[in-house]
């Protein structure tokens, strides 16, 4: 979709999908957010919906950070720790590697 | 007239073209040269893993011919051009330098091919000084076996051993036997590796690829727990456990009438008494395919089957015996080299009453049935054989001197002399599971002073038992007289397991008749030369084919595999074994017409002629599955059953190729980014100045005219 051609109350309430979207464990909808309405939030001359965008793309900034944070803390963790963990962490894991422990 | 000729000369020119000037050969058959040998694997079993396995893609090492240790040395002190393959001769091959090689590390020694050039070779032998060192009889929860000493190498059942079957190695190691293959891999180590090793690092060199990985890892609870694992969506398999079939026939058929129901319980008829004579089945080496364990099981294969065929022949029919209870049952165990696996199962099931199984409509046997065990071990000199005890019984003092009669007797002249050994010191065979359950079992077991160099290898084959096939053409179901010698030497292989053989049988004829043997004939050595020849040479043998239905399709020129293997393994031996016992045991039914010879015990052989024989039979299969993979949330770190896998693997291969100096690598890579730079530089402006190029062409980006409106 061509945000150029859509008019300013449907960008606001795209970006509000969008960011409700994301708390569906879905992060990666957040980053989408923030990507395609960053340059309406902070670079477009303003508009009265500006703002409420603009809260919105930060909101979802800050959920994309978290998640970000969250995930590589426990991709670290798990990585580190897969084989020690023994059964666990066979029960946990969807594709086991061949050959190692 | 000109234009036809035009067209003739054209048709002539491709006709040409693809007949004899093209020549189609694929670029990858240019580059790469295969190598055909046998690998090594990775097997696990509670606690460790042990083998070998290559990287995924395959493990690529340059290759350099290992002539004499210093050549090994050169490699691990300063390698030019790492990673190595050395090409390694058996007698070079020892623990020490296996274990070297190890500790450098897959990035300076990333594989090791083994040549077949055992000229200097005097001993190869991968198993342990103690086989089966953690099963067998032990004592005090010990997690080692009390029967043998490790500490005490001169005194084990094999001083030779170097343990390599058990250690676990970073990379693959490939077997090649053909001489052919060898030269291949010299020549091109002559010509590409063989100088100046100063410049390895900058020029091209002779290398090998071997692809040999492994899927299972860590130890069998790992493996098993992960080919179990229920969201193991990909269905794939990480490691089979070890599984054949035990051999088993009797000497008399047995009358079960009461337990024909399917569904009733079973009873034991404590009336019954059965002899056990047992022995090894199976035998094992490093390599995939490959150990013929000529020595160190099938000498006492043989022997059963010998005991087995001589006493089929010799006894009277069961009732004329003085107990007309008595049955001799011969066992052969399979799984044996690895903790007992088949011998366990074997102990396990008649404890849960489970032997025969149901589905024969036989009574079942249990320990009150069993009035002793003769286990035949290793038979490496036959000059030299003990019998063995744990404790001395009136039993073994009664079976020891009927042995012995008859070895030393001068009318047979035998000349054996087999002496007693009472106590712990007990070689590694099937016995020791029944002694583990029960030290009191009377267990008597044969076995002779360990002289077997190449014990579980690859080369305990027909040379190591000096066996040279007669291809005699003679009758061999029936048995010889004591003055036949015309075939074979006295110290043949024939010869020796006629005798060994002939006294077990003699002596068992007169525990069951309570007679002397007074008779002249003794076991064939003719059958001995036709036994060795199936099991050594090949299956398509005048005894297999006996042995089978006629006309049944010949079995492959290649001896039968006596390895346990897994489940949907080629189980050969088991199968050949079980008719061979099938033929030798059973007794003709001459008047059952062949089409009401179908339904087992009665079965149609082809015979000595081919012509075809109807035979009541006796012989059956068990499982050899160790009641590890049984039990449920077993234990598999409290060392009571067997718990080998093997891991599974997609393919074995290996090929030569010219590898490539680094130098070439780098600059092959460089000139590749430096292209793709370039390249992307070149489209950028062309696409910047495209009006230069297409002046008339309208940009694909302006307004296509709007549809016509209808």
């Amino acid at each position: 979709m061509d945000l150029s051609k859509a008019p300013n109350p449907r960008k606001l309430q795209l970006c509000r999908t969008y960011f409700l979207t994301g708390f569906a464990f879905l992060p990666f909808v957040w980053a989408i957010n923030v990507c395609w309405f960053f340059a309406e939030a902070f670079r477009k001359p303003t508009y009265p919906e500006q703002s409420q965008i603009k809260r919105y793309v930060i909101y979802s900034a800050i959920g994309t950070l978290f998640w970000t944070i969250a995930l590589i803390t426990w991709i670290v963790i798990f990585q580190t720790n897969r084989a020690a963990w023994g059964a666990t962490a066979d029960y946990i894991s969807f594709i086991i590697p061949l050959g190692s422990a | 007239m000109a234009q036809e000729v035009k067209s003739a000369a054209i048709w002539l020119l491709l006709l040409l073209q693809s007949s004899a000037i093209v020549i189609s050969e694929r670029t990858r058959d240019k580059i790469y040269q295969p190598i055909i040998g046998a690998s090594c694997f990775r097997r696990l079993n509670g606690t460790h893993q042990t083998g070998c396995s290559s990287t995924y893609s395959g493990s690529v090492g340059v290759l350099h011919l290992i002539n004499v240790e210093a050549d090994l040395e050169f490699l691990l002190s300063s390698p030019p051009s790492p990673p190595y393959a050395p090409l390694i001769p058996p007698h070079l091959f020892t623990r020490t330098n296996l274990l070297r090689l190890k500790e450098a590390g897959p990035r300076i020694i990333s594989v090791v091919l083994l040549i077949n050039r055992p000229k200097k070779m005097n001993q190869f032998s991968h198993e342990l000084n103690c086989p089966n060192q953690y099963s067998g009889l032990k004592l005090d929860n010990r997690t080692e076996t009390v029967t043998c000493d490790v500490t005490n190498v001169g005194n084990t059942w094999n001083p030779w051993g170097t343990g390599l079957l058990h250690e676990d190695f970073p990379f693959p190691i490939y077997y090649i036997a053909d001489a052919e293959e060898i030269d291949k891999l010299e020549s091109c180590f002559e010509k590409f590796n063989n100088f100046d090793y100063a410049s390895h690092a900058l020029r091209s060199l002779c290398a090998v690829e071997v692809k040999s990985f492994m899927s299972a890892a860590v130890n069998s609870e790992v493996c098993m727990r992960r080919t179990n694992f229920i969201n193991n969506l990909g269905g794939s398999k990480y490691c089979d456990p070890l599984e054949g079939r035990n051999v088993y026939a009797t000497l008399y058929p047995r009358n079960s009438p009461e337990n024909l129901e399917a569904n009733a319980a079973r009873r034991v008829n404590a009336n019954e008494k059965f002899i056990i004579v047992s022995c090894r089945l199976d035998t094992t080496s490093m390599f995939d395919g490959l150990g013929l364990g000529a020595m160190d099981s099938l000498l006492s294969l043989a022997t059963l089957t010998h005991v087995a065929h001589m006493l089929r022949l010799l006894l009277p029919t069961q009732s004329t015996l003085p107990d007309p209870k008595r049955n001799v049952l011969f066992v052969a165990f399979n799984g044996e080299s690895y903790d007992y696996i088949g011998s366990q199962r074997f102990v396990y099931d008649i404890e849960h009453l489970a032997f025969p199984t149901r589905s024969t409509h036989s009574t079942p046997i249990s320990f009150e049935n069993i009035e002793f065990m003769l286990d035949i071990g290793t038979l490496d000199d036959i000059r030299n054989i003990k019998l063995h005890t744990l404790t001395a019984t009136p039993l073994a003092q009664q079976l020891l001197q009927k042995l012995n009669q008859y070895a030393k007797s001068p009318r047979y002249g035998f000349n054996v002399n087999i002496e007693s050994n009472v106590g712990y010191q007990i070689p590694p065979t099937s016995a020791q599971s029944f002694l583990r359950r029960e030290t009191k079992f009377p267990a008597l077991i044969l076995n002779a002073v360990p002289g077997n160099k190449y014990y579980h290898s690859v080369y305990d084959d027909l040379d190591n038992v000096a066996f040279i096939y007669g291809n005699t053409s003679e009758d061999y179901t029936i048995l010889a007289d004591i003055n036949d010698k015309k075939y074979f030497d006295a110290d043949s292989l024939q010869m020796k397991v006629r005798n060994v053989s002939s006294i077990v049988a003699m002596a068992l004829y007169e525990t069951l008749t309570g007679k002397q043997y007074q008779g002249n004939e003794v076991a064939s050595s003719i059958l001995a030369d036709e036994f060795f020849y199936c099991y050594l040479q090949s299956s398509d043998c005048p005894l297999f084919k006996a042995s089978s239905y006629p006309n049944s399709p010949a079995g492959l020129p290649l001896p039968p595999m006596r390895y346990i293997s897994v489940l949907g393994g080629s189980q050969e031996s088991s199968g050949w074994t079980y008719r061979l016992l099938g033929f030798l045991l059973s007794h003709p039914e001459p008047n059952v017409p062949k089409e009401n010879c179908s339904q087992l015990p009665l079965f149609y052989f082809a015979g000595l002629n081919g012509t075809g024989e109807c035979r009541r039979t006796t012989q059956n299969f068990t499982s050899a599955l160790s009641p590890a993979f049984l039990i449920e949330d077993y234990d598999w770190r409290s060392g009571q059953y067997s718990t080998w896998t093997e891991s599974t693997w997609s393919q074995f291969s290996a090929r030569i190729f010219l590898r490539p100096s680094n130098v070439h690598e780098i600059t092959t890579l460089s000139i590749g980014i430096v292209v793709f730079i370039i390249s992307f530089c070149l489209i950028y402006i062309i696409s910047s100045r495209w009006e230069v190029l297409f002046e008339d062409v309208p940009a694909s980006n302006a307004a296509l005219p709007p549809p016509t409106a209808c």
